[in-house]
């Protein structure tokens, strides 16, 4: 839990991050994500509760040691304008106790396709380049747990693309992710789980297994012509079976188990099936339901 | 009862291990070993100062009043002991009552009249020559935490290993350094000076050792003790102007003793002035400590708008 005066930012969450696994931490602006971050990262401690990174619990007396084993994205690139790209990595490289950081800073600087940019100072960057060089920062000492507020925040969709691989390849090399974002899509391409935030903890599993909690077990069976003949054999199924043009909307219990047996009753009959389809919610669906708003 | 918490990790407990990440990726650029922690915290301090030196390189116009203000102590202490006298036409030695003042220093039976007068002069002003630039110096320390927490730069610095103490330390030498490198160039100047203009054996006179408890432990010793206040001021407020505003108050007790010792109230011998020195380093070690127990990371992050 963390308090700031009165006010309970965030309280009740527990989770964890496992090797070679993204969560993505969901919520809307002033849930906590921020703030949850910070805690993960040495920044502010909780009011209550403990934050253990490889078995170590994280306090004032630990926190040097292991904010060196975490590579955090703030919500800001934060670089020093008047420095070039390459002196704001090196001066990163010196923090993070890297000798010989030539090699390292080349190497991130060719993974964002920076390196013709190593000797523009900072001020003279756009946004999105600002960010790539605040993410080269955050992997500059091949940090195994990464921490990351809104990675893709500005960036245009050739390089979010380019970040989401290398978080890919992140992952796969064994790093733990915690990625901050309000882009739904981005965190159903990329995380293994997805944490929602408001204030507490409101859920927290895989993508599919969201929402999978709002399935609805409507079924919606599209015809080639007017479905009017063979809706009462939809009907059995369930007796409010209804019509929307061609095609007959219903709603299983179960639909895994019903739906084969709905199809074979109206294929005898000589339906012109065209698309059975289940609805299945979006992400966003399950998102604004679980943070209080109507999907 | 269920414990609140967040749990970060790789699958890996490695209780009380000390890792070094880079090593574990089989990467040979990496984090120095436990056993070196002192090259760990000087690889750190060296990083960011050369960080401050950087940024002030190139944003020299940071430095124009430092250098302004040792130019004119300079000019001043030239102009009074030797172009006033050369424009009026009278000998300093003709105001007995500065020559008595003059004589408090001690009397140098080898200097004239004139070169004793000038020694007390280029004396008293070499004080102020190696002092008041550190207050220039101070804008820079006011606004060096204050100043990264406005450009948003404070956050990914303070998630990297750096201690408040290296911080902080980092800090008072990336104002110190270009500080004394300018009262260094300065002094050069004023010794030529004294060569070129002064009367004879003024010079020899000046190689003394209060200049010497001067020039080797009063004055970086005060610029310490200076520029660590104004970081500690730098710390607790949310706005470079009012750093700014609270680091001048700092000047005061100095332009106290500096008055004083004009006016002969006060004349600090070598041993005096060593002793100064030794208090002044001592208070910037205690400074320094208590600097880092009133850091606090949290306000300034979440608090400071």
């Amino acid at each position: 839990m963390r308090r700031f005066g009165s006010r309970v930012v965030v309280d009740d969450v527990t989770f964890d991050v496992g090797r070679s696994e993204i969560v993505a931490l969901l919520g809307p602006n002033g849930a906590g994500k921020t703030t949850t971050l910070r805690m993960l990262a040495g920044l502010i401690a909780p009011t209550s509760g403990t934050v253990v990174i490889d078995g170590v619990p994280l306090t004032r007396a630990t926190g040097a040691l292991l904010r060196s084993r975490i590579g955090f994205l703030t919500e800001a690139p934060g670089l020093w304008d008047r420095l070039t790209v390459r002196e704001n990595l090196q001066v990163y490289a010196g923090l993070y106790g890297l000798t010989n950081h030539g090699p390292v800073i080349d190497r991130v600087l060719d993974l964002f396709e920076l390196t013709d940019r190593g000797a523009t100072r900072a001020a003279e960057l756009s946004k999105g380049m600002r960010q790539k060089v605040a993410l080269a920062r955050a992997l500059l000492h091949e940090p195994r747990i990464l921490l990351l507020d809104e990675p893709t925040s500005g960036l245009d969709p050739e390089i979010t693309r380019s970040v989401r691989a290398l978080l890919d390849e992140r992952r796969a090399a064994g790093c733990s992710i915690l990625v901050s974002t309000h882009n739904l899509d981005e965190a159903e391409r990329l995380a293994d789980r997805v944490a929602v935030l408001q204030g507490r903890l409101l859920a927290l599993d895989s993508p599919a297994s969201l929402r999978q909690r709002l399935r609805t077990g409507r079924v919606l069976v599209r015809l080639a012509g007017d479905p009017t003949a063979h809706v009462d054999l939809a009907r059995r199924f369930d007796p409010e079976a209804s019509m929307d043009g061609d095609t007959i909307v219903l709603r299983l219990a179960h639909p895994e188990r019903e739906t084969p047996a709905l199809i074979s009753l109206l294929a005898a009959d000589n339906a012109p099936i065209v698309e059975v389809r289940q609805e299945v919610p979006l992400l966003e669906d399950v998102y604004l339901h679980l943070v209080g708003e109507k999907p | 009862m269920p414990v609140e918490g967040r749990r970060i990790s790789d699958g890996s407990r490695r209780l009380g291990g000390v890792p070094n990440v880079a090593a574990a990726l089989g990467c040979p650029w990496g984090p120095a070993a436990s056993g070196k922690k002192m090259a760990s915290q000087l690889l750190r301090i060296r990083a960011l100062v050369g960080k401050e030196l950087l940024d002030l390189a190139r944003n020299r116009t940071a430095l124009v009043p430092v250098m302004l203000v040792t130019i004119l102590t300079l000019a001043m202490a030239f102009f009074i002991a030797i172009v006033v006298p050369s424009m009026t036409g009278h000998a300093l030695s003709e105001d007995t009552e500065l020559l008595k003042l003059s004589r408090l220093i001690g009397a140098h039976g080898t200097l004239s009249d004139d070169g004793q007068i000038e020694l007390f002069f280029f004396q008293q002003f070499l004080m102020l020559f190696l002092v008041i630039p550190v207050t220039g110096a101070m804008a820079l320390a006011s606004h060096s935490v204050v100043g990264e927490k406005q450009a948003r730069t404070l956050e990914p610095l303070l998630a990297t290993p750096i201690t408040t103490l290296e911080l902080l330390v980092a800090k008072v030498l990336g104002a110190l350094l270009p500080t004394l490198a300018i009262s260094l160039a300065g002094l050069v100047l004023y010794f030529a000076g004294i060569a070129v203009f002064g009367e004879s054996g003024v010079l020899r006179a000046m190689a003394s050792a209060r200049t010497a408890a001067l020039v080797l432990l009063v004055a970086p010793a005060a610029a310490l003790v200076s520029l660590q206040s104004a970081i500690v001021i730098s710390s607790r407020v949310n706005d470079p102007r009012t750093a700014q505003q609270f680091g001048v108050m700092i000047i005061i007790p100095l332009s106290a003793l500096l008055i004083a010792q004009f006016m002969g109230t006060v004349w600090l011998s070598a041993t005096a002035l060593a002793l100064i020195g030794l208090g002044l380093a001592g208070l910037w070690i205690l400074l320094t400590l208590f600097s880092v127990a009133i850091f606090e990371r949290e306000s300034i992050l979440t608090r400071w708008r």
